[in-house]
Parts: structure tokens; sequence; C-alpha cells
């Protein structure tokens, strides 16, 4: 179980402090795929650098903290603070582009032994690390390939073989399908939705494509202006969203055979610089009335395990 | 691939250099800075190819000395100042923050200051006893900075690019990046730039023997044409011996000029290729 408890992280800039990610309070049962989502600027990203322990200048957490609920090596909590040392081994990333991910000038093969720190042993381990890849449906004549001579799809493949080699406790995947046509996506998504299921990891997939959170997580969490808005089990949420913002984002997805026209979500979220009061969705909400833009409200159980932050969630229900 | 023209004779040149003045002196016994060895002053022949000097000293050998004194200082100052130039660059670039700015402080005020004037002062102050080691380490404290702040650019620029946060957040060390991830790039510059040295080191060791400020005892390129002018050989017409310091530290640059620029663009073509 992941417990991410009031988590505030804020950027440093010349003009002043922003917060993106703020006080964002759930809580990630072990081995599920949780789907992050929102458009971008929402905290997206800045919640996958604090959680994966990438915490330096600009970037600091202000508040709150993160239980990941494992003990490391010598039976001592991990915490943000020394995750650092378990990167890849107990918890993996695979970043968005995979284009730009490799070492052009290095073969994958040696990145591939350098990213795992193999030491001495790198004669079995590149052994290992052929039949790994082989399981994931790569020639293992990739490992001797520089990354240009390989197609996007494949280094992508090629990246998540290296996120999950070490089999980790938790991946955290940063839109790992965005750069990819739609058939190799599928394929992406598929083989992330295997690995889960043999390896039991915690997968975090974040994604602006509710399509593709659809298809991939068993959770669903929506953020919006650094909050997070609603939160629940992916069929739940796609199929009875309390949270207006969830429900237009839901609206705007195409169905097969649907010929009407798509909305979109008019308007734009509100600054994070500006000092925000009531409900951040507030302005681009129908359904806002003007308690939504004095009192702000905060992400509540509104059935059972089912949580958003709107004031008239029960209207939904 | 095809290897351009360029290469080939930049490469031979250099070879004939390397080999004749590595592997010739082990068959003689000669040596090239004692005086009076030979009658002075013969014209070429069998046993003097290029006849002696005024100082009673077969040409022929001191040149096959000079060209090996010479290359042996361009390449190991070269060596060191491309040791220091890229371990600096690439820490100051990748590093960023004071790190950078302290080691770019230095490299500017080395950059700004005229190398040919200083060398000529600091040399002047330590003449006479100026060991080659002294000449040596000069060059290396005026050489480093150019290529360090080069190198520091290309790896500032290689600093955002996603693969190297790929590598760190695999928990690579931060040399680690720095040597693995980052140096590979930079390696193809720092041949040309070794090469560059070489030349440069060679060069200022010469420019300072000719006006008599490096250790001229030892047999250098500088110090041949040194002693060819001041024992006015131009005017006593001992051609052989000026002009032989002069045709080798040409045809030594050409060799050096034509590999570095050759293997530059042998190294574009297989980019471009591929």
């Amino acid at each position: 179980m992941i417990r991410i408890n009031n988590l505030v992280a804020t950027y440093t800039t010349v003009r002043g402090t922003v917060t993106a990610v703020d006080q964002v309070n759930i809580e990630i049962p072990e081995g599920i795929t949780l789907g992050i989502a929102g458009e971008s600027g929402c905290g997206k990203t800045t919640l996958l650098k604090v959680l994966y322990g990438d915490v330096g200048f600009p970037l600091a957490i202000r508040g709150g903290a993160v239980e990941y609920g494992m003990v490391g090596d010598q039976n001592e909590e991990i915490t943000t603070q020394n995750i650092q040392k378990y990167w890849f081994r107990r918890i993996a990333y695979i970043p968005q582009g995979s284009m730009s991910s490799l070492n052009p000038v290095v073969r994958i093969r040696s990145q591939f032994l350098d990213y795992l720190r193999t030491g001495g042993e790198q004669k079995r381990k590149l052994e290992e690390a052929r039949e790994y890849v082989k399981s994931l449906g790569l020639p293992p004549e990739v490992l001797d390939a520089y990354p240009h001579q390989l197609s996007g799809g494949m280094r992508q493949r090629v990246m998540v073989a290296m996120a999950s080699f070490l089999n980790p406790d938790i991946i955290l995947a940063d839109e790992p399908t965005t750069a990819l046509d739609v058939v190799v996506q599928k394929g992406i998504l598929l083989l992330l939705m295997d690995l889960q299921e043999k390896m039991k990891s915690t997968i975090l997939f974040v994604s602006h494509d509710m399509g593709v959170h659809y298809q991939i997580a068993h959770k669903m969490f929506i953020m919006y202006a650094a909050k997070g808005l609603e939160y629940g089990n992916s069929e739940e949420v796609f199929s009875h969203p309390l949270h207006p913002y969830t429900r237009l984002l839901i609206d705007s997805l195409p169905a097969i055979g649907d010929t009407n026209l798509r909305r979109g979500v008019s308007g734009h979220p509100p600054s994070l610089w500006d000092t925000l009061v009531g409900c951040r969705f507030a302005d681009r909400c129908p359904y806002a009335t003007n308690e939504c833009r004095t009192h702000e409200p905060i992400l509540r159980e509104v059935r059972p395990g089912h949580f958003a932050a709107c004031h008239f969630s029960e209207r939904f229900l | 691939m095809k290897i351009n023209l360029r290469l080939k004779i930049g490469v031979t040149l250099l070879a004939i250099f390397l080999l004749g003045s590595l592997i010739l002196p082990f068959f003689t016994d000669v040596n090239p800075t004692a005086q009076g060895t030979y009658f002075k002053s013969l014209p070429m022949s069998w046993k003097h190819p290029l006849g002696t000097n005024s100082l009673g000293q077969d040409i022929f050998w001191v040149i096959v000395f000079a060209v090996r004194n010479s290359l042996l200082l361009g390449v190991s100052v070269s060596l060191i100042v491309n040791l220091i130039s890229i371990t600096l660059g690439l820490t100051a670039g990748y590093s960023g923050g004071w790190v950078d700015r302290l080691i770019m402080t230095l490299c500017d005020s080395f950059i700004t200051i005229p190398t040919l004037p200083i060398l000529i002062i600091l040399a002047s102050l330590i003449k006479g006893s100026a060991s080659f080691l002294t000449i040596g380490l000069i060059l290396v404290a005026f050489g480093w900075a150019w290529g360090a702040r080069t190198t520091r650019s290309m790896a500032l620029s290689l600093r955002e690019r996603e693969f190297i946060h790929m590598a760190r957040f695999s928990g690579m060390g931060h040399f680690e990046v720095i040597f693995k991830e980052i140096f590979p790039y930079v390696y193809t510059y720092g041949i040309v730039g070794f090469i560059n040295t070489i030349l440069y080191a060679i060069n200022t060791e010469a420019s300072l023997a000719v006006i008599g400020l490096s250790n001229l005892s030892v047999p250098t390129l500088g110090s041949a044409l040194y002693w060819a002018l001041n024992y006015n050989a131009l005017f006593t017409k001992q051609y052989t011996w000026i002009l032989s310091p002069v045709i080798a530290t040409v045809l030594l640059f050409l060799g050096l000029f034509l590999t570095s620029t050759g293997y530059n663009d042998l190294f574009a073509a297989r980019r471009g290729r591929s």
C-alpha cells in the first residue's frame, strides 16, 4: 500500500513559488494499475517525480509525505529521502519519449547493464537480459543494436524491459505510449498489463488519454490544477463519475458507431500563480454555484471506495 | 567506407615521422648533442646524408632526435591537456551551478591571457634552469582552457537530453553519467582536439626555442633551428642545417593537420551515411 499523505510539492522560480501538487491525499493498494489523468500542467508528472524521489531544486516537498509501505535492505523504512538507493530495483521508471531516452551513441546492451548496475557478473546478466528481452517479444539481437537501428515501438519495449528486469515493486510510467501509433501503443499496453499480472507490481500510469486509461487502469485518479478531484475503481469512475470534470472528460471520448459531434471542456484551467479560492474547476463547471466559488471542496468518500472533491457529488449518484 | 586522400597523406606523413624518429635512434650510438664528433661543416655525403654543421654534429641525426623529442613533448602535453580539459569541461557542463561558474571563471581567465607574451616572461624567468618537464608543464597550464570551454558547451546541451535523465533515474552516480553517457559523445571531438593540441605544443615550444627561451641543450625542432640561426647558417651557406628543421616542422605540421581534418571528414561521412 502506497499512502500519499497531504502531499504538497512546489517549484521555486524567479517569480516566486508555485504549488504543482496541492494536498493530494490517496491510498494506493498494492498490485494494481493506477491511472493518473488530467490535462497538461495539472501536476501529474510532478506527482510522479516526488514518488520517484527525484526531489531537488527547484522542486521541493512543502508538506505531507509518501509512505511506500516497503522496507529496504537494512530493514529501514523506505521514504522519499532514501528511495534513490532502490531506483530500478524496487521502483522503476518508464519515460515518455522512447525516441530520446536511450543514449544514441552507446549500444543497448551496455546501457542495459549500466542501468542495472550489475557490477562484476556482466556475462551472466547479459544472458539473462537476452532471455528476458526475448520473453517480451523482442529479438535478442536488439541488445547488440544502437538505438537508431530500432523502431519507436521496439525502443519503448526496450525501456519497458529495462524498467521491469529487476522485478521492482513499483513501476512509474509517464505517458509511455504518447509518441507511438495506436497499434504499437496497444502492444505496449498489453505488455504492461501482462507484466503486471505476472510480477504483481504496482504500476502508476500517467496519461491524458482517457481511452488508454480505460484499457489498462484498475483505479483512476483524476487531477486538476494541482488537486485530486476524483479517485476510485475504474469501472465506477467511468460508469458513474462523481465529479463534473470527470464527466466532461468521459463525455469527450468517442465511441464506435457514435456519429455525434464530441464536445470538449471549454475554457482553461486556472493559473497556479493566482491565489485560488473555492473549487478550482468552478469557472468551467456547468453546475457551479456561489458555494463552489467561495468554499473549496475536499476529496471525500462519496461512495465506499469512491472519492470525489465536489460539493454536489451526491447529485450524480 | 572510402578513406579520403587527406587522411591517407596525413597518416603516411605521420607514420614516417613516428617510425623514423622512434626506430632510427636504435641503430646509432651517436650522441646528437655532443659537439665536435665529426669534422665541421662537411657537405652532404653517404656517411653524413645532410652534412655536418659548424658544431661538428651530424645534421641528419640532430633532426631525427629533434623530431622524436618534439613529438614526445607534443603527445605527452596533449594527453595531459585533453585529460584535464575533457574532465573539467564535462564536469562543469554537467554539474552546473557554482562548480560550473568556478571552473569557467578559471578557464576564461586562462583564455583571455595572451599566451605567448606570458610564456616569454615565464621562460625568461626560468631560463637556463628550465628542464624539458617544466616547459611541458607550462604548455599544459596554458593549453587546457579552450578545450575545456568547448567540451563544457557540449555537456551543457547533452545534460538536458532525456537519456541523461534516464541514466540518472537508473541510479547512476554523477561521474558515472559523465563518463559513461556524455563522454562517448565527446570523444570524436577529443581525438581531433588531441591532434590539434600536439600541433600547439610543438609549435609553441619551437617558438620559444627559436628565441632561445626553451631548453636548448635538448634537440627539438625549435632548438635545432635556434642553433642554425645562432651560427648564421644562412650566410655561411649551410642550407641543409637551417632548412632541415624548417622542412621537418612543415611536414610534421602538414601530417598532423591533414590527419585531423581528414579524420573529421571521415567521421562526418560515416555519420551522414548510416
